[in-house]
């Protein structure tokens, strides 16, 4: 690639590496220090004028200090001239803050965008965002790249009963996903329903006790992201259950006349069921998004139930992220009691900060947790268990640079794994 | 029912700051809760409504300079999304402020990308003070209020330092010049300049002194002390050249990396910093360190802010 310059942040120099290799072209020079005052520094180690310019940082566990990192490489590259300026970011952080979901909480990932703009940035390339919309956030192109093609390829050349197993989403708000993914593997799908008892007593001065300690203690952070996953996919869900549903019921329909024998845990064993299941659902986003909802932090008590039936089949829960994997842990729990051969975690994003590959390691419910390389899992963490798989994504990011310098469309790697 | 009244929240970089501020101003730190999610990602509950209100956030530029720096942007951007009237940033001290100009090719002005980020944030107004700087003013949109610690300094020289009437300001470098002449013409002292000559950031090589120091007290005055390396060796070289104490007045106290076993082992008699910064941990582990409290101008500021008063009046007066 002619008049192209290549430059990985520090965040993960390895997938930056493998891109590099793929492309046949070299990362340039740039040094990343910090001040004494830890103040982030960054020096462009060679001529960027008149170039195109690709900067590689994804998000990793010192978030803020590699966003800060990759801004500052931007805006260098802004300002020594170059043409034109793509940050690729295989994981974009605070992808999950993309919505207000309480009153008076910030958009963080459109201020992200906002950043990104501001510093220079003339393209983006990412992968797998938490929602697709957040394209919107950007006045750049954007080219939200998919991992599903790789994990389809995955699945098809390591798990020995594919053809029989069953996708899962574990929240309503991941059904698109999966169902796409099962579209594309010609099997069926399931759904497992969170039901919440609606004990919201707590009062606003819980939180605001807590306020000023500024790392929570680690079983209320769970709850907390959980919580917030959770909520944020239902209101995924209040939006487009009602385009989603005539579709969903006729497939979760037919699901069921395969298994009618299968007792199905909630009663969820007509349609009719089902979409009464899903209306006082409905009715619990009405309250969570008007009502004076502080209490986020409530004790709930939580009753999964699965929709669609797994017996004797091998599962694959299908999300984007994977962090704490205590959600998970609970749907695979449920999948086998209900009877499922197996179960595989498949998510694009493996965050699994804290002691998540631990209680995965230790789970008896897990065959297997594939996650992508957009994110960095350290060789020390891979070393914690022996049911991590991490498939290689750099081949999708250097066909989408090597495309994006070219002017060739990158619509197809949305369907192709290369 | 919104009265258009003062919330000042505060980060946590320096709640201390931000409580002596709020009880100048006779009023609460305004709820907010500030936490990290798992992923490390920043995340804040603004924990009253701000609607129609007048919101003042103070969070300084220090220690994990990153993450207070967004956590600030992330607070604007809440309390503009839930409709603020207005959102005046408060940083005593500037992060990223020494990134100022393109001083090698390639080099960010990280200064300016700072200022760029907090406008998109949706700040509608910025205070600070004692800018590397004050050209960084120009790199905003919205109004700034670069403040100056120099009235609390001049107070502090005239109460805690014994013979100031025959001492001598002095600069540590050529840049501080103009900031050391201005308080020396306040003072009507004598006035001296070091000369440094700088290999790589952080780090110098040799001093020359220019101007006359023998047997008085030299008054060593910058705007930022970070690893103390400058500081230590313009005291060494004043008392060479026959300086009988040495003082340093700071503004901002950074004091990171060995800072604090090079003031230790230095031959200063006394380091004076302001609260812009907290540093609390370090006057345990260094007796040398002494603190003037700032609060008052930032507290004024903000009062003469909201009431659409002149603050010029900060800029060569103490506030009672």
């Amino acid at each position: 690639m002619r008049r192209t310059k290549l430059f990985a942040g520090s965040s993960h120099r390895e997938l930056a590496t493998l891109v590099a290799q793929r492309l046949g072209h070299p990362l340039s020079n740039v040094a990343l220090q910090a001040f004494a005052n830890r103040e982030t520094s960054v020096h462009i180690g060679v001529s960027v004028r008149n170039e195109d310019v690709f900067i590689i940082q994804s998000g990793s566990d010192t978030v803020n200090d590699h966003l800060m990192e990759l801004l500052i490489m931007v805006n260098a590259c802004k300002s020594a001239s170059a043409s034109r300026i793509t940050a690729v970011i295989p994981y974009f952080p605070y992808s999950k803050q993309c919505k207000r979901k309480k009153e008076r909480g910030a958009i963080a990932a459109k201020l992200v965008a906002n950043m990104l703009s501001v510093a220079g940035v003339d393209h983006i390339i990412t992968m797998d965002l938490h929602a697709s919309q957040m394209q919107g956030f950007f006045n750049r192109p954007i080219d939200n790249l998919v991992a599903e093609p790789c994990i389809i390829r995955w699945v098809r050349d390591n798990v020995p009963e594919w053809q029989d197993a069953v996708v899962v989403s574990k929240n309503a708000g991941g059904v698109k996903r999966v169902t796409s993914m099962a579209d594309k593997l010609g099997i069926n799908f399931a759904l497992i329903h969170t039901d919440r008892n609606p004990h919201r007593q707590e009062a606003w001065s819980t939180l605001s006790s807590r306020a000023p300690s500024r790392v929570p203690s680690d079983a209320e952070d769970d709850e907390e992201d959980e919580d917030e996953e959770d909520e944020e996919d239902e209101v995924v869900a209040g939006a487009e259950a009602a385009v989603e549903q005539a579709n969903l019921h006729h497939r979760l329909a037919s699901v069921n006349e395969v298994s009618a024998d299968d007792a199905v845990t909630a009663g969820s064993g007509a349609p009719s069921d089902v979409s009464k299941a899903r209306e006082t659902k409905a009715v619990v986003v009405a309250d969570e998004s008007s009502g004076e909802s502080c209490d986020r932090r409530v004790k709930q008590v939580q009753r999964l139930s699965l929709v669609g039936s797994v017996r004797g089949r091998v599962a694959l829960l299908v999300d984007d992220m994977i962090d704490k994997p205590h959600s998970f842990l609970q749907a695979a729990e449920q999948l086998m009691q209900c009877g499922a051969k197996a179960v595989y975690i498949l998510a694009t994003h493996g965050i699994l900060s804290g002691n998540a590959l631990q209680l995965i390691e230790t789970s008896p419910m897990v065959r297997r947790v594939v996650v992508t390389n957009t994110f960095p899992v350290s060789a020390a963490k891979r070393q914690l268990t022996s049911k991590l798989t991490v498939i290689d994504v750099s081949s999708v990011f250097s066909e989408a640079i090597r495309r994006t310098h070219n002017g060739e469309s990158v619509s197809f790697l949305f369907d192709h794994a290369i | 029912m919104s009265t258009n009244s003062i919330k000042i929240f505060a980060g946590s970089s320096h709640r201390h700051l931000a409580g002596l501020v709020a009880t100048r101003l006779g009023i609460e730190l305004s709820k907010v809760g500030v936490y990290k999610y798992s992923n490390q990602e920043t995340a804040v509950t603004i924990g009253e409504s701000v609607r129609d209100e007048d919101v003042y956030i103070i969070q300084s530029g220090s220690g994990e300079i990153n993450d207070n720096l967004m956590e600030l942007l992330i607070m604007i951007n809440a309390c503009k999304t839930a409709s603020a009237r207005r959102i005046t940033a408060v940083i005593p001290c500037f992060p990223y402020a020494r990134q100022d100009k393109k001083d090698k090719s390639r080099a960010p002005i990280s200064a300016k990308l700072v200022a760029n980020m907090l406008t998109v944030a949706g700040a509608d107004h910025v205070i600070t003070m004692d800018l590397h700087a004050s050209q960084i003013q120009g790199f905003f949109n919205v109004p700034v209020d670069n403040l100056y610690a120099e009235p609390c300094t001049l107070k502090y020289i005239k109460e805690c330092i014994p013979d100031y009437r025959s001492a001598v300001i002095v600069s540590p470098d050529a840049g501080g010049a103009k900031r050391a002449t201005s308080i020396a013409d306040r003072l009507d002292l004598d006035f001296a300049l070091i000369h440094k000559e700088r290999k790589k950031a952080n780090e110098v090589s040799r001093m020359v002194l220019v101007g006359d120091v023998r047997g008085k007290v030299a008054i060593l005055v910058d705007d930022m002390a970070d690893t103390c390396g400058t500081l230590g060796l313009a005291a060494k070289t004043l008392v060479d050249n026959g300086a009988t104490r040495v003082y340093a007045i700071v503004t901002h106290g950074i004091l990171s990396g060995k800072a604090v076993s090079v003031i230790n082992n230095s031959v200063l008699e006394k380091i004076v910093v302001t609260n812009t910064v907290p540093h609390e941990s370090k006057k345990v582990e260094c007796p040398k360190l002494d603190t003037i409290d700032i609060s008052a101008t930032l507290a004024e500021a903000i009062r003469r802010t909201h009431n659409g008063e002149s603050v010029s009046y900060l800029f060569s007066h103490v506030p009672e």
